[in-house]
């Protein structure tokens, strides 16, 4: 059938869609060499080592957790929750001397409660993700200060914590610490179900249009509620590589992540030639957000700027992308 | 109203135009003779109304030239034709409602006082009664308000505006759609006046009585290309149909082997409480049923549950001598039925996905591989899928929001193809479809018979059901009322049956 379309007018769309797919990676070369100028001590193979390790790492791992739960559709936005309550189980069990694997599953298990409870409001019972989850972020909050005495930070003591849990947050394999080659497993994970698995395209076609997907003899339910719980494990996933860097669970830090993980996602969508939540996209905004953290840090910006830095951020690959599509 | 052939007013010479994928467009040429009432007629989908658009600016040609008085246009703006005197009378080109008529006759070009910056309103008022007296034999005040016009008082204030500015060509696209009889013919009457006025006049219809009754010329345009040009001496409206759709019309319907086998579908005394009650039917393989009722009537509703939307109170469906199942559609689908539904673009697909994404949606089982989806296997059914709907398409990964109606609801069928479903239910296959793919619909549907699926087809068409099925159930208040042989059905009998109109009298009688 492409037979049927030999006239010229494709090019010029196709070329009007590379525009608007530019616009992210576009914009990171531009931030690159920005800061590079800008900047003293940015372009150094230790400051960017430690973008990729103190900016990259974890942010990364919760903005494709999210971007799961956009590309149904829906978001989360109790996904620190998953981040916090996975930390708890972890660092309890590590505390209560259980050996390291048995706490990490237990962590996995803690932020897949969160997931589990958030499928039960969307998929049981049919509240908007946007309120389920606001929701299951206020009970998650509550919960944790009542398990902490009000928010009480949990430390593990540096000289109890057996070798194998150092390895994960401070070790290294080939020279790459744990915690960055964690994230490149995620990130490779998550691509292959969000783009190649059946699974990934059933979640798309739902945030595309969830009535043909029931239309279609397809479990709509099955699929939103394994969503939210796949997005509450890979969140967990963060948590657990957060514990094991700073060895403390503080309650409600996960939700520092929210918002730029959402802006990481919506970013990423423009890589997408039909604009949908992907994985590359995703991690390529999570790099550029994080960029842009450091380079304001390292030019001596006034750290209460730097949100002001990330807001243009987005306005910016947005409205390129946007102001290429339309033209 | 013979015109020296060497006068031609508007000249169009080999037009392409391509939307995405599809070719709108590809060659159309086209004589405009001075002085005479062109029909331009055509199928929806057929080109008319891009080629109009073309001719008004609002889209540039990808190919060809536009000539208009012998002079050749380069870059066509709405302005510049207005200015070379052709005019457009859109059926739903909107004025605005809070506008009084003065306003809108003389928007953008209010005479002045002059050498002062004020209007003037009695010029304004005169030109319009003069305009309105000679072509429409009545009056306007100018300052009655948009809002408060009948349909054909609207059209007459955008057929006056045009006229004040003394155009050489109107163009009149379906200008009858909304008009109720008596005013169409004043509106014939209109155009016939303007016509001995030496207005050349361009008329758009799938009307084609009012073609015959009208035009001098007409032009048939058939998938974006001119496929005849006749006097209206010399034809007939029949030739002209024949040429729109390309066959005679009888052979809109596929003749077919109509051999039911063994029963595929079977539904014994299914009830939903206010709904319908009592339905029972059996379905063959090879065997092609109707629906029809009208809203209400049960008929719907009773589709629905058959695929698991609605759940029914009472009775039983069985498929293929299986158990009876707890209706969902996923059960329905696993049981190898398949809904087209109604609302294609809320139901059927999912117009920001692919046209592959959209095809395998329902089978992606079959592509699957520990979970990870074979890419080749996939591509290769959908190209099959393509190939054998005849499915126009940019390509398989094109969205299903650039495709026309007709090859989206292709691809709703597509969707069950590749699932090998063996019942097919079809509610209002056709509706929104062009008449070249309603006729591949049809073919399908005979094809997919043949080879041993059921069908069922609910539908308002009744021409489409008689010619389509081999029995159609007729629905009334929720009830089976009559089941009929499609061959011995007739139009007539059929609206009375729907609309119970036969029952009454029986009841008198």
């Amino acid at each position: 059938m492409t037979a049927l379309s030999p006239s010229l007018a494709p090019q010029t769309r196709r070329r009007l869609a590379l525009g608007s797919r530019h616009a992210l990676p576009v914009a990171l070369v531009a931030v690159f060499l920005l800061f590079s100028a800008l900047a003293p001590g940015f372009l150094s193979l230790a400051n960017l080592e430690s973008v990729l390790v103190n900016n990259f790492t974890l942010l990364s791992i919760v903005a494709i957790a999210m971007t799961f739960a956009i590309a149904a559709g829906g978001i989360d936005l109790s996904i620190g929750t998953a981040v916090d309550f996975a930390s708890f189980s972890f660092v309890t069990l590590v505390l209560s001397g259980q050996p390291v694997p048995l706490a990490l599953a237990a962590g996995l298990g803690g932020g897949a409660l969160v997931g589990l409870f958030n499928a039960v409001l969307i998929a049981g019972i049919g509240i908007s993700p946007f309120l389920a989850t606001l929701g299951t972020l206020f009970i998650g909050r509550s919960v944790q200060q009542l398990l902490t005495n009000g928010g009480n930070p949990v430390y593990l003591p540096p000289a109890g914590v057996p070798e194998s849990f150092r390895f994960l947050g401070r070790g290294t394999v080939a020279g790459l610490p744990v915690p960055l080659l964690v994230a490149g497993a995620i990130i490779l994970i998550a691509g292959l179900i969000l783009s190649r698995s059946r699974f990934g395209r059933v979640v798309s076609a739902t945030g595309t249009e969830a009535e043909v997907v029931r239309y279609s003899g397809l479990t709509l339910k099955a699929h939103l509620a394994g969503t939210y719980v796949l997005v509450a494990l890979i969140a967990a996933v963060a948590g657990l590589v957060l514990t094991s860097t700073v060895t403390v669970y503080i309650p409600s830090s996960g939700n520092a992540f929210l918002l730029n993980a959402i802006g990481a996602a919506f970013i990423g969508t423009t890589l997408h030639p039909h604009g949908r939540p992907n994985i590359a996209g995703t991690v390529l905004g999570v790099l550029l957000l994080s960029l842009v953290a450091n380079g304001l840090l390292m030019s001596g910006l006034n750290f209460y700027w730097q949100q002001v830095g990330t807001g243009l951020l987005i306005f910016t690959v947005l409205a390129l992308s946007f102001a290429s599509r339309k033209a | 109203m013979t015109t020296p052939p060497s006068d031609t007013i508007i000249r169009l010479d080999g037009i392409e135009k391509s939307f995405g994928g599809a070719k709108a467009l590809s060659g159309v040429s086209l004589a405009i003779e001075r002085g005479t009432v062109h029909g331009l007629v055509g199928q929806n989908g057929a080109g008319k109304s891009t080629l109009i658009k073309l001719l008004a600016g609002l889209h540039q040609p990808d190919a060809g030239t536009i000539e208009i008085d012998g002079q050749r246009l380069t870059h066509i703006t709405p302005h510049a034709v207005e200015s070379l005197g052709i005019h457009f009378i859109h059926q739903d080109r909107l004025l605005v409602p809070t506008f009084t008529v003065g306003e809108a006759l003389f928007l953008g070009r209010e005479p002045r006082i002059a050498g002062t910056p004020f209007l003037d309103r009695r010029q304004m008022q005169r030109r319009a009664r003069e305009v309105l007296q000679r072509y429409f034999g009545l009056s306007l005040p100018n300052s009655a308000l948009i809002a408060d016009l009948s349909t054909a008082e609207k059209q007459i204030v955008q057929i006056t505006r045009a006229l004040l500015d003394q155009p050489k060509v109107l163009v009149f696209d379906e200008p009858t759609a909304a008009l109720v009889k008596r005013e169409a013919d004043l509106l014939f009457q209109l155009i016939r006046r303007l016509r001995e006025d030496g207005i050349t006049v361009i008329y758009i219809s799938h009307y084609l009585q009012e073609i015959e009754a009208l035009c001098d010329r007409v032009t048939v345009l058939r998938n974006g290309r001119d496929v005849a040009t006749k006097a209206l001496s010399e034809t007939s409206a029949s030739e002209i149909a024949g040429l729109m759709v390309n066959r005679e019309i009888g052979d809109l319907f596929p003749v077919r082997e109509k051999a039911p086998g063994e029963p595929l579908l079977t539904v014994d005394r299914l009830s939903a409480p206010g709904r319908y009650h009592d339905v029972s039917l059996t379905l063959h393989r090879g065997e092609v049923l109707g629906l029809i009722g009208l809203l209400g009537s049960g008929a719907k509703e009773f589709l629905r549950t058959l695929f698991g939307l609605e759940t029914a109170a009472s009775g039983t469906v069985t498929v293929q001598g299986q158990a009876p199942w707890q209706a969902s559609p996923v059960q329905a689908a696993r049981r190898r039925l398949a809904l087209v539904p109604e609302d294609r673009r809320r139901h059927g697909v999912a117009l920001d996905l692919s046209v592959k994404e959209n095809t395998t949606l329902a089978s992606l089982s079959r592509f699957t591989r520990l979970g990870l989806i074979d890419r080749t296997a996939e591509e290769s059914e959908t190209d099959r899928l393509i190939t054998r709907l005849q499915v126009k398409t940019e390509g398989r990964e094109a969205l299903l929001r650039t495709l026309s109606g007709g090859n989206q609801q292709k691809v709703a069928i597509a969707k069950w193809l590749s699932r090998q479903s063996d019942i097919y239910l079809l509610d209002e296959p056709t509706v929104g479809v062009d008449i070249a793919a309603k006729v591949e619909i049809y073919a399908l549907i005979a094809e997919l018979a043949e080879k041993g699926a059921g069908v069922i087809v609910l539908s308002s068409d009744l021409n489409e059901l008689i010619g389509l099925t081999d029995r159609i159930l007729i629905f009334f208040r929720g009830e089976i009322l009559r089941t009929v042989t499609s061959e011995t059905a007739t139009v007539d009998a059929l609206l009375a049956d729907v609309t119970g109109s036969s029952e009454l009298t029986r009841h008198a009688g």
